[in-house]
């Protein structure tokens, strides 16, 4: 049975009515069979953990120890936000880790959706630097929900060849009216509107106040028409800042190290007024499928090799002290981290988490604001 | 009577899969989503006593106003140019084309076998700062930097959903140009209408029914499309299909969600039956 045949028999109203049935049946046949035939494929594949986190961490280089227990990756998923992958639990989606961060551990744990980590699973944590899980609201009952991972900074990446300096680096770059249309901020107000506080000189501890909302809306209306675009998509940033659409973006560390790693002449700045700082890490979702290899993508993610890639391709800090044992001081220094974490995060600004409204009233103001209101 | 009855019985029976799919896939949200619109969130949860608080809300704050109304321009925008650019399309094939037509139609619709994200992620790298397009001109010399406005704008948009729909208005506008009888045209011919007159008065007419259908196909869709004003739109580019998506996501807002995404089908289903008497009472007079 000759496809082209039979699309010109069709053309040329030839076709009969009994031959038009039969292919009809044969391409039902194919479709209804074709489901079975993949899926009994990929019935190895479903027994792997799955998980749920930020684009950029769904690499082989973080899971060799997974990999070599189980012989293939994880599965993924990627969200954009954690406020988005928040929601889409929420709504039913069921993964067994995903990768919240400091800002949002009590609510995460709130929302009844995770169970505590039964830390005697994971080999690697008695080398996890302990001020990074002495975080506020992770433990309950004396039980710890998350396993951090990373930590590093949100800040400025600009290109020093394109982006002429004036004093020092500070968050004013994101308002300057010179580079008007040439400015990149990520779009989520997890990253964004705290940045906007420190810009706007918002205590952190202030955050919750009508106050704080007013000068921060402020900040952020008068960067709005600076910007060319808001993603949260991290390689549109890198992209455009390589290519010289953009001289100057609101990124994380990667986004810097990649960039240089290709050549690109950026910094990743060290504002004056001081950078936002954060640690994100692991929880286990309470209906986790494969509660195993739950524990197995964790204790992948922590051990010296995948901290060893975050600190040196990434450029972020990363949870088991002896991944720093690699790298002199001059290097750490030069990535802007530390053996000891709690200087850099002290130095920096560390988000305190919030209520459920107060993210509701901030994301939907932010949301306003970006679209130009 | 009895005929009759097991006539309609038949029917139902061969309609039912459909039926019930329709109640299940479409009745059904349908309905959660006009209660939700009524209740509140709050926290995690909902505040489940019925409230109009929404609805007021949409009217009173002007950004919902404001996107709806971009959305509807921006799609409009969208349909007319997809249509103008089709039509002659539709219309060579169905009158200049006499051999392989169906190779034709195949050809046309060949781009649209990629998926939609594909098509709208291939007019990013057109569209780009470093993109084909502005390449191009850079290297025959028409430009010192490249043009900026071709990305991340209400242009870049619509050029995009213009291109991603075009299958959907060519094949109506060519079923009903092929129906149209070709005698009608010798008549006019014989009783003096030269190329222009004749296109006037017999071809066009009798090819609405295709160009409104074509007009339908893309604008009710395009109007809440989310992915080409996320990729390509920038922050002027934001249409209610992104606001909406945000409510669902990071603002945690499900009723309000709802509410804006009904306001949205009230809107296009107004804009439709406008359209749909308009069309119908033009047609009536040039006919």
């Amino acid at each position: 049975m000759d496809v082209i045949d039979q699309l010109g028999e069709l053309g040329e109203g030839k076709l009969s009515r009994r031959k038009f049935t039969k292919s009809l049946m044969a391409a039902g046949i194919g479709i209804a069979t074709t489901p079975l035939a993949s899926s009994l494929a990929q019935a190895a594949a479903d027994d792997q953990g799955t998980f749920f986190t930020w684009g950029g961490y769904d690499i082989p280089e973080l899971f060799g120890a997974y990999k070599e227990k189980h012989g293939e990756l994880p599965s993924f998923a990627t969200f954009g936000g954690s406020e988005e992958a928040l929601t889409k639990m929420r709504g039913g989606y069921v993964v067994d880790v995903s990768h919240p961060c400091n800002a949002g551990i009590p609510r995460w744990i709130a929302s009844g959706l995770f169970q505590p980590i039964d830390t005697s699973r994971l080999s690697n944590w008695s080398d996890v630097i302990p001020e990074l899980y002495n975080l506020q609201g992770n433990f309950v009952d004396g039980k710890p929900y998350l396993a951090p991972f990373d930590w590093g900074q949100t800040s400025i990446t600009y290109r020093t060849d394109l982006f002429e300096l004036e004093g020092e680096e500070s968050w004013d770059m994101l308002w300057d009216e010179r580079y008007k249309g040439r400015l990149g901020s990520l779009a989520s107000g997890g990253d964004a509107w705290w940045c906007g506080a420190i810009k706007a000189g918002v205590a952190m501890s202030d955050i919750d106040t009508p106050e704080a909302f007013e000068k921060i809306a402020a900040a952020m209306r008068a960067q709005r028409p600076l910007i060319r675009v808001y993603t949260d998509d991290t390689t549109t940033l890198e992209q455009a800042l390589a290519s010289g659409e953009m001289v100057a973006a609101m990124t994380w560390n990667s986004s810097a190290s990649l960039l240089k790693a290709d050549g690109v002449p950026v910094r990743f700045a060290t504002p004056k007024e001081g950078a936002l700082t954060w640690v994100c890490g692991l929880m286990i979702h309470k209906d986790a499928p494969n509660l195993d290899s739950a524990y197995d993508i964790i204790d992948s993610l922590l051990s010296v090799e995948s901290g060893k890639y975050m600190i040196n391709d990434y450029g972020y800090g990363h949870a088991n002290s002896k991944a720093f044992d690699a790298f002199d001081e001059e290097t750490l220094v030069g990535l802007g981290l530390s053996k000891t974490p709690t200087d850099i995060l002290a130095a920096g600004h560390f988000q305190i988490p919030q209520s459920q409204e107060w993210e509701t009233k901030m994301n939907a103001l932010f949301e306003e604001i970006k679209a130009g209101f | 009577m009895m005929l009759q009855k097991s006539e309609t019985l038949r029917a139902y029976s061969l309609l039912s899969p459909t039926l019930i799919i329709m109640a299940i896939g479409i009745l059904v949200p349908f309905g959660i989503l006009i209660v939700m619109s009524f209740w509140t969130q709050v926290g995690f949860g909902f505040d489940m006593t019925p409230t109009v608080a929404n609805y007021e809300m949409a009217t009173e704050r002007p950004i919902y106003g404001a996107l709806l109304k971009r959305s509807l321009w921006m799609s409009g925008m969208a349909t007319v140019t997809t249509v103008l650019l089709c039509y002659p399309m539709a219309y060579f094939v169905a009158f200049h084309v006499h051999r392989n037509k169906m190779l034709w139609i195949v050809l046309m619709t060949l781009p649209f076998w990629t998926s939609y994200l594909l098509r709208v992620f291939a007019w990013k790298v057109v569209l780009g700062y470093d993109g084909v397009i502005n390449s191009a001109l850079m290297n025959i010399g028409l430009i010192e930097k490249p043009l900026e406005f071709l990305l991340y704008s209400q242009a870049a948009v619509i050029i995009t959903l213009a291109h991603a729909w075009a299958a959907f208005a060519i094949l109506p506008m060519y079923v009903s140009l092929e129906k149209i009888d070709r005698s009608l045209l010798e008549a006019a011919t014989d009783l003096g209408d030269g190329p222009v007159m004749r296109f006037l008065r017999i071809t066009l007419p009798l090819s609405l029914p295709g160009v409104m259908s074509a007009t339908l196909l893309i604008f009710i869709p395009t109007t809440g499309d989310y992915i080409t004003p996320a990729l390509l739109g920038g922050p002027d580019g934001v249409m209610i299909g992104n606001l909406i998506q945000k409510q669902f996501g990071a603002v945690n807002n499900w009723p309000m969600g709802a509410t804006l995404a009904i306001i949205l089908m009230l809107s296009i289903a107004m804009i439709t039956l406008v359209f749909l008497f308009a069309t119908n009472f033009v047609r009536k007079r040039i006919s």
